[in-house]
């Protein structure tokens, strides 16, 4: 018998208001260690998605369950990047990182020494005493990400966190984050516009189409972990490349006579 | 080209501004009561330096009592504001009553409650300056950057540690324009209350009960002299706010910051 699945997703929508459905009957069962992307046209609902696991904004119907229970009261297993850094410009890196296992009341001894392992990890040990607006973009994305990680969260929700960075910041960094997840392993949900991204780092890619958003194709990724740059040039993975960007071309056609 | 010094310029613009002054007395023949010259103003200042001083000490001593009475209170309840949305909505528009009303009217209210002298002009301080501590605060608060505040709610944190962690450090920029507006109020503030509710206790007024003395005497060098002082009081409450303004957000905010 297979495993029951860690996260559930049963005929989710979601309207904002009286506006239009922006998700519209997304079903899906993701299981515990999946590495689960999200890609399709902008308006599609991909971040929505996202937050609708956070726990921050509520489904209009449907169920959100993360094992077994509704995703708002699991949040606390749960850590989001944000599309932009989203770093508290008056705190010093270091104490960025810090912040999540402050407020839940960590040891000030404990914290420092996380964070500056986070830092390390993400390549900015160095950067750990200056300001946020001290640092470029890409290293700003970076402190975002060591923060998230600091709190060994089991699920991470990652929104689009690296589309201002340049593509071998980038491919390092997958690289990098999936070295993470080896190590100390959690159950990932990634948004994304890069169809090599989402191939590179996935499990299962979740193609979704606009207006409203909607599952449009699931491609399982069946390469085995640890992946590595080298992944990038085999023919299975150029293959899995070709397959996903039809299954998006496809997602984005089908809607726009729409428009 | 080479950069003149930054004092260059105002000095140049000062002489001609007091050429200026003498020659519109010169060709209209004005009366020293009517424009006194600029070194017979310096004279008086010199002349009546002892009375000048303790009048300054005296407004000072309002102008910094009830400045801080307003920052203290102002801040206090921007965060009793931020803390509790109905308590905003159900007391916001007495404030907004309270900072209508006339101080004209209020003073004699408080020469009641409080007698002439230094106590009244701190209340009539305290009014002036604590609205726009109390609207400029309650302003940073509530504008919180919602993915900041998103972040927060992920961290499961306590309303308290929002305020704390969040709000009030994100506040401050705004708290701090509330003090720079409130620092240039304090001195007028204080001045017009004494000017209201000064007494000759001492012999002497503040500097407000000073300019009533003068010009009934028609010492009109010496009210100018006056008004330089009440100047240079200014000067020195929106000095101290600067420095205060840059001490607490040089380290991080972009007002502060050159670009680079």
């Amino acid at each position: 018998m297979p495993p029951p699945p860690y996260v559930c997703l049963e005929r989710v929508a979601k309207r904002f208001g009286t506006g239009p459905e922006v998700l519209s009957d997304i079903d899906a069962e993701i299981g515990l260690g999946e590495f689960v992307s999200f890609i399709g046209p902008s308006g599609c609902g991909k971040s929505t998605l996202l937050r609708l696991l956070a726990g921050l904004i509520e489904p209009t119907s449907g169920d959100i369950a993360i094992e077994g229970r509704k995703a708002a009261y699991t949040s606390a297993k749960a850590f989001f990047v944000f599309q932009e850094p989203n770093l508290l410009p008056w705190r010093r890196v270091a104490a960025n990182v810090e912040l999540p296992l402050m407020l839940r009341g960590d040891e000030r001894a404990d914290r420092k020494l996380r964070a500056q392992k986070m830092l390390d990890l993400v390549g900015l040990g160095e950067a750990a005493d200056k300001f946020p607006w001290q640092l470029s973009g890409g290293m700003k994305m970076r402190v975002s990400i060591a923060r998230a990680l600091s709190v060994a969260p089991r699920i991470l929700l990652l929104d689009e966190p690296f589309g201002a960075l340049d593509e071998m910041t980038r491919d390092r960094l997958n690289e990098d984050l999936l070295a993470i997840r080896q190590r100390d392993p959690f159950t990932a949900f990634f948004v994304t516009h890069s169809v090599a991204e989402a191939v590179f780092l996935s499990t299962r890619v979740i193609v979704l189409s606009a207006n409203p958003g909607r599952v449009a194709a699931t491609i399982e990724v069946p390469f085995v972990y640890p992946r590595t740059a080298a992944l990038r040039e085999t023919p299975e993975f150029l293959e899995k490349l070709g397959v996903t960007s039809r299954a998006l071309r496809a997602a984005s056609v089908a809607e726009a006579p729409a428009s | 080209m080479k950069r003149a010094s930054p004092w260059v310029m105002p000095l140049i613009g000062g002489v001609m501004l007091v050429a200026l002054w003498y020659a519109v007395i010169g060709i209209f023949g004005f009366k020293s009561y009517v424009l006194p010259t600029p070194i017979s103003i310096l004279a008086a200042a010199v002349h009546e330096r002892q009375a000048l001083l303790a009048g300054a000490l005296i407004t000072g001593e309002g102008a910094l009592l009830g400045f801080l009475a307003a920052v203290a209170g102002g801040f206090l309840l921007a965060l009793i504001v931020a803390l509790a949305a109905p308590l905003k909505q159900a007391f916001y528009p007495y404030i907004l009553v309270f900072q209508m009303t006339p101080v004209i009217i209020l003073a004699p209210v408080f020469v009641l409650w409080w007698g002439q002298g230094v106590p009244s002009i701190v209340a009539i301080t305290f009014t002036i300056c604590f609205f726009p501590i109390v609207a400029n605060t309650t302003m940073g608060m509530i504008s919180t950057d919602r993915n900041l505040r998103e972040l927060f709610v992920l961290c499961r944190a306590t309303r308290l540690q929002e305020i704390r962690f969040l709000r009030v450090p994100a506040a401050m920029p705004y708290f701090l324009i509330g003090m720079k507006i409130a620092g240039t109020l304090a001195p007028i503030g204080a001045i017009t209350g004494d000017f209201l509710t000064g007494t000759t206790q001492n012999g002497l007024g503040g500097l407000g009960f000073m300019t009533i003395a003068y010009f009934s005497q028609l010492k009109i060098p010496e009210l100018f002299a006056t008004g330089m002082v009440a100047c240079l009081l200014g000067f020195l409450f929106v000095g101290g706010v600067n420095l205060l303004h840059w001490f607490m957000l040089h380290r991080w905010h972009d007002s502060q910051r050159r670009n680079e």
